[in-house]
This record gives structure tokens, sequence and C-alpha cells, in this order.
């Protein structure tokens, strides 16, 4: 019997079609799985189940009566209860209260009688709290019910949610993400918890999750969502096989993602001096010792001790959450330092404020770009050249990147990721720094570009600006780079020159990939463009794969997920084809 | 975490000593005390709204202002008494929250603020001084009340004043009892997750309409229940005491004191009626007096201010959260985060 | 009909006032996150300074506008201060504070500044204008008389306005300012020193307050509450540009001066005015709002 019914749903944000002419069925007792890249449309279609948008058109039916006009709490008492990709616990209440509110709203309460505090509502109040317990004993949460959810590490809060949704007595659960930030085995026992959950509470599922396993084993039934369109559906044994599907997912070099590039840069009009060697002569540029730092009571990183030379390339690599990305921002100042020493230029810069840092020529281009979306390209040049004084002159960075002078007067929030990061390196072309820190360059592009950007990394190099380089994908920046640190756990783990590490791969393989699920030097089947060739690789070039080969989206959500996570890349994809090629 | 009946025990302990407090002082300072009540009311209106819902407001004094108008109307003008006045009252004042409630189902935080300080100023410059209104506020004269009595018992504003102290006294311990229990409650769990998370609330069952609007209807009827007695301890009613500045003096107060504590109320409402009169009474002469003669409101609402930006900039979660925090934390069983009451 | 034309030229003039102040917050907020309810008693109190210095001392040999010229750049260089001094001393210390708890910040400081200035001045009291153009001064404009004074206003707001447009779109500190509007943290990673931007916005804001107080003397009972009260009218235009938009700001004062003027060609009312203000911005809000509810609607 058809409990949920969606017909010809469709979506529109402005001028963005978010979701076009979804029809969807569950059936009573059912877990649905709902896949798909990010950005398919997945959470908005939850948001329309649960009444939080409006669709455009179509029609959705609960248990035969429509859900056109009902508002979103009227559908929980329903029988429609979900849980959320960005947590939204009630952070100041205990988790024992967070279950009693969806309990009281269903079993209706009379707010006068509560304030005097009768009888009643003593009674409904007790019966609440133990209805309470029993669902976070279900969900082995005895243990927090009177903490407050704030408090509670995002892997239990994802459980907590859980056991909210239940709290409702629902006859549907939309489940968005919830085996988010969890590891492997975590994930494993989610899976059981979600059957267990199925018989004990009698509840169909509809679960979105980007972990190819759960949703492969949990699912009765799958639906995939590719732009915002339903691509395939089917029993899990055949949309693993499906080609569209797989294409999808792990995408293939399709002409609108190779965007066509005029040649390769040719840098005229730069300043090619012989800097290098009086650069490389004046030694040291960047000395860090010993630097610790991080966020609210968490510490992220400890005992760094790194140095860049003048001229030189310098990669960061290591897993997700490793620090990296934290001991740029310590350098630059954007996070305060807890302890250690940052020289730059003879100058101890601990501490110090980030625009000083910047304005001594540590030029640091963060995570995401770091530009100003209403600023035009024009404007963000000239910021460029004002704050560091040197001459208005962007004849040098529209020479390098002539597709900016075509888009100078557009704002650079409109601009694609591609775009938006020549602008970031632009930059970097103005000011001349003596240092430039890059978090991510490649993170979200697509090949084409990525290989222009590193290009020019060569190219800065030659003009004696040393750079230090955190990358996720490490034989590009291998390639590039002198040498490199490996990060793990918050501290540096090894040094070694990017040539040596590039010949034995062993070391990486080992620090990065983590808990990979396949042990280093393993070849394991891929099915590689969609076009039904597989081919046996081993795991190093799989990172390549990633790193060349996969639409800007799918890559996004791999590397959003592992930072979720707190996993490499890398150790998620090998995880994700396996899945698809069980 | 005390149950219902240790709560009305201490309220009516409390009820006994606070009762004494002003027992033989004169009068000036006997009308402080019941005005202290008074605004202790529009403050614990603001514990509702802001502390529990999460609602932001600049308009309480409106509330309170409108439920004297209304009292004082049903007293004087339809000659009814005054347990009707004060039931009039609080009713203009519980509808008026509902109206102003309605934008409040589409707005958030400054926005929220922006339309409420505009109500407010509304009120004060349109229904309370204009001549179309004259039916509702009584002229420029307003309302007199004399020769008033409650349950039989003679209240006015001069003889009788500590009686109408007292029952205004026990009306604020039982509505702040009420309060805390329904913090506890399932309804005040409600509130608490729309201040929390909106999203989640309205998905997982609860009727944002409904406890919005109730939230603000709560809110108002009980910065009305203040209000209507401001005729009575007063004698007459003036647009004054009600004016924009009260409602954004009654908002600052209440968040230096702690806007999500309802012992917090009782405070700033003794900080905000007797301020200005020790100020007054002990000011002149001094170096406070030099600018100008009426010196008690204006050198109160500066401390006030600077007070606030203080608190805001050391103290965030208000004088009576911070008292207990330090409390908490001098104890020396485990410290437990301090979840308001 | 010359009645009508006569109504347009005050609800103009009344409408650059509340452009000119409302320009001063959405500035502040833009670059700060502070909305700051206090603009109002902060050109409140600026005006007052610059009265004090046009009636409070004699001027003995002294042509009048040259006395005009002296009190306005009193005026105006207290604003420019109490603006730093306010950054300096409050707003800097609660720059990763919630931006409603900013925003109550900032009511504290409107009440410190009206009861400080209540003191100084007394409240309640008719105080003299200062009139920028001589008094009786007037234009015909197509048979119409007009008082310089209007014109004077209308020519300021739109003057500055456009001034401010220029400098933040031709000047290097103007695009400081717009890239710390729309990202503090990055502007920083850029060399830009936002502190100093901060502040150059704080004494900008607070020096358009002052020209907006000083400019209105003529047309209301001024007194330190009427000034202080101008604050709703001008964050009704301010909404009316979203809080982000200039031009529409700008737009949305003019609009709003003329909805308040025109009914008081039938209406004698003091909260009239106010009571269109507020349907403005209630009508604003509801049709700008997004549907659903905040959190999904990014």
């Amino acid at each position: 019997m058809t409990m949920l019914r969606i017909r010809n749903l469709g979506v529109r944000f402005g001028g963005v079609v978010a979701l076009h002419g979804v029809s969807l069925d569950l059936n009573r007792g059912e877990i649905l799985g709902l896949i798909g890249p990010n950005g398919a449309g997945k959470t908005t279609l939850f948001n329309c189940i649960s009444g939080v948008v409006q669709p455009s058109e179509g029609t959705i039916h609960f248990e035969g009566r429509s859900l056109r006009f009902a508002p979103p709490h009227e559908r929980a008492r329903r029988g429609i209860a979900r849980t959320f990709q960005n947590l939204q616990l009630w952070g100041s209440m205990t988790v024992l209260e967070n279950l009693q509110v969806p309990i009281d709203a269903v079993g209706r309460r009379n707010t006068l009688s509560d304030a005097l505090g009768l009888p009643l509502s003593h009674y409904a109040e007790r019966s609440a709290r133990e209805r309470a317990r029993a669902i976070l004993h279900v969900l082995d949460l005895d243990g927090y019910t009177q903490r407050l959810a704030a408090d509670l590490p995002a892997g239990i809060q994802r459980r907590v949610e859980l056991g909210r949704a239940l709290a409702m007595q629902p006859k549907l659960v939309l489940l968005d993400e919830p085996a988010a930030g969890l590891d492997a085995g975590e994930t494993e026992h989610l899976a059981q918890l979600l059957h267990k959950v199925r018989e004990r509470f009698r509840v169909s599922m509809l679960l979105v999750d980007h972990d190819m396993s759960l949703v492969m084993r949990v699912c009765d039934y799958i639906y995939v969502l590719d732009f915002g369109k339903v691509l395939s559906r089917g029993e899990p044994a055949a949309v693993r096989n499906d080609q569209n599907v797989i294409a999808a997912y792990l995408g293939e070099a399709t002409p609108e993602l190779a965007e066509p590039e005029p040649g390769p840069t040719v840098v005229t009009g730069l300043p090619r001096t012989d800097a290098v060697e009086v650069a490389r002569a004046s030694g040291r540029l960047l000395e860090v010792s010993g630097l610790a730092a991080g966020y609210g009571r968490l510490e992220v990183i400890r005992d760094i001790d790194l140095t860049v030379q003048a001229g030189e390339v310098v990669a960061c690599i290591g897993a997700n959450g490793a620090g990296k990305t934290t001991t740029l921002r310590a350098i630059s100042g954007v996070v305060r330092p807890r302890a250690g020493r940052v020289v730059f230029a003879g100058r101890d810069i601990a501490g110090a404020n980030p625009e000083r840092i910047s304005r001594m020529g540590l030029a640091h281009i963060p995570e995401g770009r770091g530009l100003f979306p209403r600023l035009s390209v024009e404007d963000t040049l000239r910021l460029a050249t004002d704050t560091s004084g040197k001459p208005e002159n962007l004849a040098a960075a529209f020479d390098v990147f002539p597709r900016l002078k075509q888009r100078r007067r557009q704002a650079v929030g409109t601009l694609s990721g591609g775009e938006q990061q020549m602008v970031a390196m632009a930059r970097a072309i103005l000011v001349q720094p003596r240092l430039l820190m890059i978090d991510e360059m490649s993170q979200g592009l697509a090949p084409t570009i990525v290989r222009q950007l590193f290009q020019m990394i060569d190219v800065f190099r030659s003009q004696g600006i040393a750079v230090l380089l955190v990358e996720q994908f490490v034989e590009s920046a291998l390639a590039v780079a002198d040498r490199a640190y490996i990060f793990e756990h918050g501290s540096i783990a090894h040094e070694a020159a990017a040539e040596e590490l590039r010949r034995d791969r062993s070391v990486i393989a080992g620090s990065y990939l983590g808990t990979a699920a396949a042990a280093p030097g393993d070849a394991i089947e891929v099915a590689s463009n969609g076009n039904g060739h597989h081919k046996r690789i081993t795991d190093p070039q799989l990172m390549e794969i990633l790193s060349m080969r996969v639409p800007a989206e799918v890559k996004r959500a791999l590397e959003e997920r592992a930072e979720r996570e707190g996993r490499s890349a890398g150790a998620l994809a090998l995880e994700l084809l396996e899945g698809v090629d069980r | 975490m005390p149950g219902h009946v240790t709560r009305f025990a201490m309220a009516i302990v409390a009820f006994a000593i606070l009762a004494r407090l002003p027992v033989g002082l004169d009068t000036g300072f006997q009308f402080d005390a019941a005005l202290a009540l008074i605004w202790g009311f529009g403050i614990l209106s603001l514990v509702v709204l802001t502390g529990y819902a999460g609602q932001v407001s600049l308009c309480q004094a409106t509330f309170a202002g409108v439920a004297a108008y209304g009292a004082g109307m049903t007293v004087s003008s339809l000659h009814g008494g005054y347990l009707l006045g004060i039931v009039a009252g609080v009713f203009a004042a519980t509808v008026l929250g509902v109206i102003v409630g309605l934008p409040a189902l589409r707005l958030h935080g400054i926005t929220l603020a922006i339309v409420t300080l505009g109500i407010a100023l509304v009120f004060d410059k349109y229904v309370f001084q204009d001549h179309l209104f004259d039916w509702f506020t009584g002229g420029t004269g307003g309302w007199q009340v004399t020769n008033a009595s409650i349950f039989g018992i003679s209240v006015d504003s001069r003889e009788h004043l500590l009686a109408a102290y007292d029952i205004l006294l026990a009306l604020f311990c039982l509505v702040a009892v009420l309060l805390v229990n329904l913090h506890q409650s399932g309804a005040g769990r409600r509130f608490r997750a729309i201040r929390d998370s909106e999203l989640a609330a309205s998905t997982m069952g609860v009727n944002l309409t409904r406890y919005k609007l109730l939230a603000f209807a709560i809110s108002a009827g009980i910065a009305g229940l203040g209000g209507s007695f401001y005729p009575l301890i007063a004698g007459s009613v003036s647009p004054q005491p009600f004016w924009v500045f009260t409602s954004l003096q009654l908002a600052a107060i209440g968040v230096l004191m702690g806007v999500r504590y309802v012992p917090a109320a009782a405070l700033g409402g003794m900080f905000m009626a007797v301020v200005p009169d020790v100020l007054t009474r002990y000011g002149h002469g001094t170096f406070m007096s030099r600018f100008n003669y009426d010196i008690s409101y204006d050198w109160f609402q500066i401390a006030v201010g600077v007070l606030l930006v203080l608190q805001l900039i050391l103290m965030p979660d208000g004088v009576w959260g911070d008292l207990r925090a330090r409390a908490a934390a001098m104890r020396i069983r485990p410290v437990k985060k301090v979840r308001p009451a | 009909m010359s009645q009508f034309a006569a109504y347009t030229i005050i609800g103009l003039s009344l409408g650059g006032i509340f452009a000119l102040a409302a320009l001063g917050i959405v500035l502040i907020y833009r670059v700060t996150g502070v909305l700051n309810f206090a603009h109002g008693a902060m050109g409140m109190f600026s005006t007052f300074v610059a009265w004090q210095v046009f009636y409070g001392y004699p001027h003995p040999g002294l042509p009048q506008w040259a006395v005009t010229a002296e009190a306005i750049a009193a005026g105006l260089a207290f604003a420019v201060v109490l603006g730093l001094v306010l950054e300096l001393a409050v707003f800097r210390w609660v720059r990763d504070r919630p931006q409603i708890t900013k925003a109550v910040i900032t009511i504290g400081v409107l009440l410190a500044l009206q009861s400080a200035a209540s003191l100084i001045w007394k409240n309640n009291q008719y105080h003299l204008p200062i009139y920028l153009a001589p008094q009786g001064a007037t234009f015909k404009l197509a048979e119409v008389p007009i008082g310089a004074n209007y014109i004077v206003i209308v020519v300021v707001a739109l003057g500055l306005a456009f001034g401010l447009a220029a400098f933040l779109r031709g000047t290097a500190f103007g695009r400081s300012m717009r890239a710390v509007s729309d990202s503090s943290t990055t502007a920083a990673l850029w060399g830009v020193r936002v502190d100093m931007v901060g502040a150059v916005s704080w004494m900008l804001g607070s020096l358009i307050a002052a020209v907006a107080g000083i400019l209105i003397t003529p047309f209301i009972n001024f007194d330190t509450t009427s000034l202080t009260l101008l604050i709703v009218d001008s964050l009704a235009a301010a909404l009316i540009g979203g809080l982000v938009s200039l031009p529409l700001t700008v737009l949305g004062g003019f609009l709003l001066g003329l909805l308040e003027t025109y009914p008081t060609m039938w209406i004698q009312s003091l909260g009239l005015p106010r009571l269109i203000a507020l349907l403005v911005i209630l009508a604003v809000l509801i049709i700008r709002a997004p549907r659903g509810l905040p959190s999904v609607a990014k």
C-alpha cells in the first residue's frame, strides 16, 4: 500500500530549478533510499515533504490525504517526522526535554494546567518522561538524558535527533544524512540500528545519505536524483549496476566541464627576475617552531615545526582534520596561536593581527578562496594593489588570465569557481608577496583549470615567491612542490623531499589514507568514465582520478563529507567505489 | 529541581518577607514599592517573551499603558468596579499583544525590534496623546481614580497604598511561580524549542503560529496586569509613564538583570522604581543637580544606559544569571551548566 | 495645486532627512554589523552642540553666515569624535557577539545620550532652529514660492548620497569599506585595516546623522526626544533598502517623507506620520520576507 505518493513535484527558487517532475512512491514499512550527488535536490524534497518549503507544482499525498495546505506541525502530527543534515537540536535543553517536546505535541497538553501544575499535567509529564527514556534506551543513549544537547558530540546529536523524530510516534521518518560524521564501524552500527528501529517502532523511512554502503545495505528500494530529476530507480542491486548512476556519481570528463582554455599559459609582462637566486640566498623566510592553536576548548594543532625557504614550494598533505588548514590560519593570524613562534622574514609574528602580517608580504588564500562576493573583479584587484602599496596596474593580471579582463565589471560572487580562484591568484600576481599560502586550491574545480593553476605555482616559484600549499590531491601537489610535510592528528609526522615521496608512495599511503578500506598497493576495479570499461588501478592512482576526472559537484560533495567525517577524501572514495562495485 | 509545592512555599515565604518591607516607610517609598511591582510585571512579561520564547519586543510599556487606560476608562467612564477595570485592562493588553504578535510570525531579531519600537512610538504619540482617542485616555487630564476597592478591601493612592501593594505583591508572587512552572512544563519546552530552532520546532509538531501568539498574549497580559494597577496607586493616568522610553528602559533593565530569569524581574522592577526616587531625594545639592532640577529621571536613565553597555560587554547573561553562575561555580560539586529557571 | 506642490516640497525635504539618517544607519550596519538604534540620539546630541555654539555664546562682530558656519563645524566635529569614541570604547569590544546583542547595546547608548542631552539642554521645550539659508528667502519654481531652506535640505541630502556613493565606488578607502562589509575576516587577510575601516564608518555615519539633525531643526519642534525618535522613520527608510542597498535607502527616505506629509494636508496629528511609517515598514517587510522558515530560505 502506498503511504507517501508524490506526483510531478517541482520547486523553483527564483530562477534555479531545484526539483522538476519528481514522482515517488513509498510503501508502508519500506525503507526507501534517496541518493544523488550534492545539489541534486534531496534535501529540497525532504523540505517539501515536511512542509518547510512550498513546491511550485505537483502534489504530495500521505495516507491518501493531500498535504497541500498542511503546515509543518500538522504534517508532524499526521505522522511525518524528520532529522536534519545540519543538526537542529534545541541546544539549551536537555536530551530528555528534546524528546519530550514532540511527545507533548502529539498528546495535546494544556498550557494553563501546565502552569498551575495540576495533577493532570503531572501524569502527562511523567508518562512523557517514561516514553522518552524508553526511546533513549533503545537508541543506547541512557547515559545522556540529563546532558544539554549543545554539549554533545555531533555523532551523539545525530542519534538524539533520530530519537526525537521517533518520539513523535511517526509513521514515516525522513532521515537526512544520518551517517554523516560517523566512521565505518559506527555506520555499520547505524545500519543495524535502523533495522531495529523499523521493527520496534513500525515506521517507514526515507533515507538520504552519501554513504553508499549504508544505503545499499539498509534500503529496500532506491531512487536516484540528479539535477532535480529522478535519474533512476530500482532495487539496490539494479541501481548499483545502472550505468547512468555510475556516471552521475563518478562523473566523466564531459565537454562542458573541460572548459575550453585558450592554449597554455603564457606569462608575459611579469618581472621575470633573477629573484630566485636572490631569494634563496637570503635563506629561511618562514620558521615555525612549537606552534599550537585551536578553537574553544579544542586544541587542533600542537608542536608544529615547519620552515619555508625563500622561493621554495612546500606542500602540506595529510587527511582532512589533520590540522593543515589550522596551521595556515595560525600563521596568517586568523587564529591566535596558543604557543610557539612564527618567524617571518626575521620578525616574530605570532599573535600579530592578520592585517599586519598580510602587509609584511604574506598572502593567504583560504579555503573558499577568500574573496568579496559583491565587489567587481576590477575592484577586487584594485583592492589588492591598494593594500600592498604596489602600483595600480592590473595589466599583468589580465595578461595571465584574459578571461578576467572580459569579466572585469562582473561581481566576483557571480563568477564560476574556477574564475574565482583565478581572481585569488591574480591578487598574488599583482601583490608579489614573499610567501603565498594557498589552502585547497583545486577544491571543486574542473581538471583543466586545476592544471592551469598548478602551472601558476611554477611561475610563482620562478619569480622568487615562496609557496606553502595545502592540497587534498597529493599527486598534483607533489608534482609541483620541492618539499612536503605530512600531517597526522594535529602534528607533523613526516618531512621529505617531494621527489622522494613521489618515488616511495608507501609513506603517503600509510599516513594519508589512514584507515582506508583497501590496504596500500591493493588493486581494485574501477569503472572509469562511465563507458563500462573496467580498469585495474592501484590506489595512489586513484587519487589522481579523483583529482582530475570527477565533476566539481561530486568532488565537492566528497570533500565536504570527508571534512564532516574527519576522514580523507581518498579513503571515502575507495569505499564509495567498493559500494558501486560490489 | 524543586517541585510545585516547594515553589509555592517559597513564593509564600517571599510574599511574607516582602510584604513587611515598606511598612513604616513614608508614602513616597510605599509608592515606589508598588511601582517596583508594576515595572516588575513589565520585566516579567519580557522573561516569557524574550527569555522563554526568544521573541524581541520594544513595546512592553505600551501593553502596560493600554491596560492602565483600559482600567481607568472602565472605572471612571463606565463606572465599573476596579476589579472589572483590571480585567478589562488585562484583556485590552492581551488583545493588543496578539495583534503585535502577528508580524512576529514572519519577522525575527532586529527587524522585529524595529517594528515593535514603531508600535511603541505610534501608541505613545498617536493613541495616548491624540484627541481622537480622548474616549480612551480621558483627554489631557487622564482618568482620576479615587476610593476604589477590590474584594471589599479599600485601596487607593493616598490612605490605602499598602493594601494595593499587598495585592500587587501577591499577584506578582503567584505569576512568578506560574512562570517557573511554565518553564519546566510542556508549554515552556515548546517556547524554548521555538527560541532554539524554529525549524525543528515546527517539524516536531509545535504550532508556531499558536505558540508565538500565545507567548505575545501571555506577555502582554502580564505587562497589562501590572499596568492596570497604575491608576490605582498613582491616582490618575498620564501618557508619560508609558511612553516609548519606558519600553526601551524595560527592555534594557530586563537584559541588564538577566532576561531569562524570573527573579531578575523583581530585581529590575525594584531598580527601576526606587533608584530614581533615591536620586531625587538625596541627589539635590550634589553635583547631580548642577545641570537640571529634574535629576531623577535623567541620571537614572544615563545609569541604565551605561550599565547595560557594561553588562553586555562583561556579563552577557545578565546580573542575575551571572550571580547564579558564580554561585554555582563556588560550590564544590561538579559544575553543571546553569539552566534558566 | 499650489498647495499640493508646497506639500511635495515639504515632503521631499523631510524625506531628504530620513534618507540621510538612513544612509548612516545602513553604512554602519553593513560595515560593522551593528544596527544602530542610537543613530537618532547621536545626531541629536551633535545638533545640540551646534545649537549651543549658535545661540549659547555671543559672537560679537561676526556676520550671520560665519556664526552659522562655526556652529555647524562644531556640531560636525563633535559628531565625528562621538562616533570614534563609541567605536573605540564600546563596539570594538563586542565585534563577535550576536547581532541582536549589539543592537541592544545601542539601545543603552540611546538611553544614555538622550538623558545626558536632556540634563544639559532640558527636555520638552522649544529650541530655536538653525537656518542654513535666510529664513524668509524663497525661490519661485513654476509660480510656486518655495522656502530656500527646503531646497537646501534636498540638495544637501542628494549631494551627500551621491558623494558617499562616489566615495565608496571610486576611492581606495571606499573599496576597503565595501570589502569589510562583505567579509571582515577576509578583508583582514587582504591587509585591509579593519579596525580603521570600522572607526571611519562610525565617524562617517555619525557625521551624516549630525547633518540630518541640523537640517531638520527649522521644521520640527525640536527637542532631545523628538530628534532621538527620528530613528523610527530612518529605520523604516533603511528597511525599504533592505539594510543593504544605498540607492533604495535614499529612495525609501524620500518616499516615506512624501507619504508622511501628504496626509497632513487634511489631518493635523502628532502620531499619524509615525503610523504611516510603521505601516510602510510592515508592508515592506511582509513583501520582502522570504517564504517559509528563515533557516531554510537561505
